[in-house]
């Protein structure tokens, strides 16, 4: 039986705006699953059609195995995290936590129980009496997570939980929320701008883009084999490079760098690099010449950023746009992640290249990607 | 006192006379700025809250020369039937008006916070009558409420209920003023929730949804605990004008029929002003100040510890 | 608002409560307006005649004359933009120095000056009566502005607001040699019109609706305000009910006019005193 099912679900608001554009997605029930995009891509407003604070203009939603289009968020038995926390500020985190039980009239006894149970695993005991104001943004992260783990939700929604948090706190909270999710399995939606959390939380990913899903599937696969030039540019860190090229006769080019591929018609496209794909260049292997301009040594690897000979690829076309900006032959700014011991001089030019079986290949026009 | 500049010759530091010193100093600048303010205030207030305590304790008929009498006034007050019967009037005009006025806005306002069509209208017409003059208020409500043609009472004898003395039947005067006051008033605390009401953060109210509240549970346990400042406020704000009541007594009743409107401040004015009694009139006055502190001081600690404040 | 099944009516249904509090809130003014177009005996009349034959304007005029009007409006006007010109000045100078001048004596002084706003007016009725007396201001306009030129709660609100301007710019202005007054005038207040403006409103407001004190001071008719001036008219012509609302309407006027043109300004003031 899936979690949560959405059937060409359709949102226009009033004034025109088309935030969700005939989106299917189907969560399987206990699974993690990561809707992620950029902002205005839609991804907020999905999960606010699954809670119920939106009505879809079209398209069915099921929780369970009913239709919950009709049925108000109170009664669609789901939880959610808001981005802002959205915690009572004039009641204790105690009461916080109580007020879903005490909204349904749950037995005090229970209640107690409840709430003690959800603040030993959040590691919020002490705070109990505390108003929002006194918390920390992570504890009051946490106290919120409390509030929508304390009904056992049959499903659990996440906007932007830790966009609000610091980095350090951001990386700790990941792996708390993974624990979690593992101990109580529940189906789970995630809603997150950041590729990063996309890739270590879930099971599967949703990107999103302009309202429509653009790739559905677990992080590595959406990560290694992207359907279009959107999800290759947007899933990985420092971003894939995008670059202008060719296929004539059977050779694939963008600037100076060149490999054979059999079976494709002669065609303008967009070649993909991944920053960790270049290496410095071995024989026999399809290279480039990288103008490096900065290094940034990371301790465990550099990020080198440079230019190389092609142009630069428009990785999110507009209507009957191309993907390819209108160049001057100008070079592309590009990035690359070596080893330590690779380390190039600022200023200099090195060889890179790259395994080709590991390079990307997007149709010019229409994004897609092609195998 | 010398100091070596950088070219190698010496200049030399007066330090400025006492008077220079003094003259462009913080001290002088700060008192020359809050000068006129504190003369105005000083003469205007300061002085007549202390030259009242004085009158107070003074038989004066504002003409000539006055002699003390000590605590004679006030004395004579706590006996004074006239003036115990104003200040049951007042209290009980206080009582229904508060109350009234305050729950009625909290109402309102949350009525007047969606987005149907024709909202900006609605808020409008509750506004309108704040900026009416008490005056204006009085007269016109002397007509709607007139015993022989009346609008009021039209609209009774249209649905067959029995005419109406209203302003001239001593039992009703004291509620027809609280009508025509909180129909003059009411906006004025609309405003003041319905700010409060758009500082409520619409998430939270999502968040109540999602944890099962019903709108009304939602309203109960979320909305109104947030609006806490804002009801103390006018809680407190509308007891101490309710506590001066005057200009639509003298418009419209002057304190009758039969004496069942006379308010403490009509009576202070009927006191000082019309039989010159001015000592015993700043005597009122003072014991009016001592009640709205008191009353004030009471509703602000019982707000205090209920009352949430997000700071 | 989240998503619900279909309504039965084809409008919402709050409309069926905020539509009668609208009637009624609106009501006395329209029949305000309507009474003033009546004749005296069609005013008096029962039923109420809801369309006035004529529309006899000529009440307006006669009324204009019945009373001084003329002088009432003036009256206003002075007892009304000296109130606000005196309050915009003085408590701006004052609040200027509490806000961002340490001088001797200051917090004291704020602390009395602010005490003066716990004290309600009928206990410096009488004292500021013989005051103005004193001054030989009785039943002037003169004497109807002198006490009220400068209030603690401007003075109050003026200082909060100063405050949360930054200081550097002051402080910047300074070290170019501004005075202290240069810098009040040329710096803190142009980016205090928003405080200004609320204060100019909130005074003007309350001078312009004044009554007690018009009423305690002022004797002869043509020094009287409009308030006052408005309740001799009924004094003199308490049945004649269509010249009563021919007054009310023209005393209301212009209050009702700068209200509707000014709205949100207005409003924001008025909400500004609840956030004190």
């Amino acid at each position: 039986m899936p979690g949560v099912v959405l059937e060409e679900v359709t949102k226009a608001f009033p004034g025109g705006t088309v935030a969700l554009d005939g989106l299917s997605l189907e969560v399987a029930d206990g699974e993690f699953m990561i809707l992620v995009g950029s902002s205005g891509c839609g991804k907020t407003t999905a999960l606010r059609l699954i809670a119920g604070l939106e009505t879809p203009s079209s398209g069915t939603i099921r929780i369970g195995d009913r239709v919950v289009n009709d049925v108000p968020a109170r009664d669609r038995d789901i939880a959610m995290v808001f981005q802002n926390y959205a915690l009572y500020p004039h009641m204790t985190v105690a009461r916080n936590l109580a007020y879903p039980l005490r909204q349904r009239r749950t037995p005090k006894r229970e209640i107690a129980r409840r709430v003690q149970d959800v603040a030993e695993m959040l590691d919020l005991e002490g705070l109990l009496r505390r108003r929002p104001a006194q918390l920390s943004g992570g504890q009051r992260q946490r106290v919120a997570m409390g509030r929508a783990l304390v009904r056992e939700p049959e499903v659990f929604l996440l906007d932007e939980p830790l966009s609000n948090l610091d980095a350090k706190l951001r990386v700790q909270m990941r792996a708390a929320l993974k624990r979690l999710h593992a101990r109580l399995d529940v189906t789970t939606v995630y809603v997150t701008h950041d590729q990063v959390e996309a890739m270590t939380l879930g099971d599967r990913i949703a990107v999103l883009s302009d309202g429509r899903l653009q790739q559905l599937g677990p992080p590595q696969e959406v990560y290694d084999r992207p359907v279009n030039v959107f999800v290759a540019g947007f899933i990985g860190s420092p971003p894939m490079n995008l670059l202008r090229g060719r296929v004539r006769d059977g050779r694939v080019s963008a600037g100076d760098f060149a490999f054979e591929r059999s079976g494709l018609a002669d065609r303008e496209v967009i070649v993909g690099v991944r920053p960790e794909s270049l290496h410095p260049s071995v024989d026999g292997m399809p290279s480039l010449d990288f103008h490096v301009s900065v290094v940034e040594p990371m301790g465990d690897e550099v990020i080198v950023h440079g230019s190389v000979a092609a142009e630069l690829a428009n990785d999110t076309p507009g209507e009957g746009e191309s993907l390819l900006l209108a160049g001057d032959g100008e070079r592309a700014a590009a990035v690359a992640r070596l080893a330590p011991r690779d380390r190039p001089a600022e200023g200099s030019v090195v060889r890179l290249g790259a395994d080709p079986a590991e390079v990307h290949l997007f149709d010019a026009d229409s994004g897609q990607a092609i195998r | 006192m010398s100091v070596h500049a950088p070219t190698g010759r010496s200049v030399t530091y007066k330090r400025p006379g006492v008077l220079t010193r003094l003259a462009r100093s913080e001290h002088v600048a700060g008192w020359a700025f809050v000068a006129p303010a504190t003369i105005l205030i000083a003469v205007f207030a300061l002085i007549p809250i202390g030259w009242s305590l004085v009158l107070s304790l003074q038989a004066n008929n504002l003409i000539a020369p006055a002699h003390y009498v000590g605590l004679a006034n006030y004395r004579a007050l706590a006996k004074d039937p006239q003036f115990r019967s104003a200040v049951v009037h007042t209290l009980l005009y206080t009582v229904v008006f508060v109350p009234i006025s305050v729950f009625g806005a909290l109402g309102l306002a949350v009525a007047l916070n969606r987005r149907i069509r024709g909202i900006r209208f609605y808020r409008l017409a509750v506004f309108v009558p704040l900026v009416t003059s008490t005056v204006a208020t009085g007269i016109i409500f002397l007509w709607l409420l007139d015993p022989t043609f009346g609008l009021v009472n039209y609209l009774l004898h249209a649905v067959g209920l029995p005419q109406q003395q209203f302003l001239q039947d001593p039992n009703q005067a004291l509620w027809c003023i609280v009508a025509m006051t909180v129909w003059g008033w009411l906006g004025f605390d609309v405003i003041i929730y319905l700010a409060a009401l758009q500082g409520i953060p619409a998430e939270l109210l999502e968040a109540a949804e999602m944890d099962g509240a019903s709108r009304l549970s939602a309203f109960r346990s979320i909305v109104v605990p947030l609006l806490g400042p804002a009801t103390l406020f006018l809680v407190v704000w509308s007891t101490i004008n309710a506590l001066q009541l005057f200009d639509e007594i003298y418009v419209t009743t002057r304190g009758g029929p039969l004496g069942s409107t006379t308010v403490i401040v009509y009576y202070l004015y009927q006191q000082a002003f019309q039989f010159f009694n001015g000592g015993y009139g700043a005597a009122i006055a003072y014991v009016l100040f001592v009640a709205i502190l008191i009353v004030t001081l009471v509703q602000l600690w019982i707000g205090r510890r209920r009352v949430y404040y997000s700071s | 608002m989240p998503g619900r099944a279909r309504r039965r009516l084809p409008f919402s249904p709050w409309h069926l409560f905020l539509a009668p509090v609208a009637a009624i809130m609106l009501v006395p003014l329209v029949w305000m307006v309507i009474l003033s177009l009546e004749t005296k005996p069609e005013a008096s009349s029962f039923p109420p005649v809801l369309l006035p034959s004529g529309p006899h304007f000529s009440n307006y005029p006669a009324t204009w004359n019945a009373v001084p009007f003329g002088h009432f409006f003036i009256n206003s006007i002075l007892y009304s933009l000296a109130t606000v010109a005196g309050n915009l000045v003085f408590c701006s100078l004052a609040a200027y120095a509490f806000a961002r001048i340490r001088f001797f004596g200051s917090n004291v002084l704020f602390v009395v000056l602010l005490a003066t706003l716990m004290v309600p007016f009928q206990v410096l009725l009488i004292p500021t009566f013989l005051i103005v007396k004193k001054l030989g201001m009785v039943d002037s306009v003169g004497g109807l502005i002198m006490p009220n030129l400068c209030s603690a709660f401007g003075i109050f609100m003026l200082r909060q607001f100063f405050r949360t301007l930054p200081i550097e710019l002051e402080e910047a202005a300074r070290i170019d040699g501004t005075s202290r007054l240069g810098i009040l005038v040329k710096i803190v207040l142009p980016l205090s019109m928003p405080a200004l403006a609320t204060l100019a409103i909130i005074q003007f407001i309350w001078s312009w609706n004044d009554f007690l004190w018009p009423l305690i001071i002022i004797d002869t008719a043509s020094h009287a305000p409009l308030q006052l001036g408005l309740s001799t008219l009924q004094g003199a012509h308490s049945t004649e009910w269509n010249l009563l609302m021919a007054g009310t309407v023209m005393s209301q006027i212009p209050m009702l006019a700068m209200f509707l043109f000014a709205q949100r300004w207005f409003i924001r003031s008025i909400a500004f005193t609840g956030i004190k």
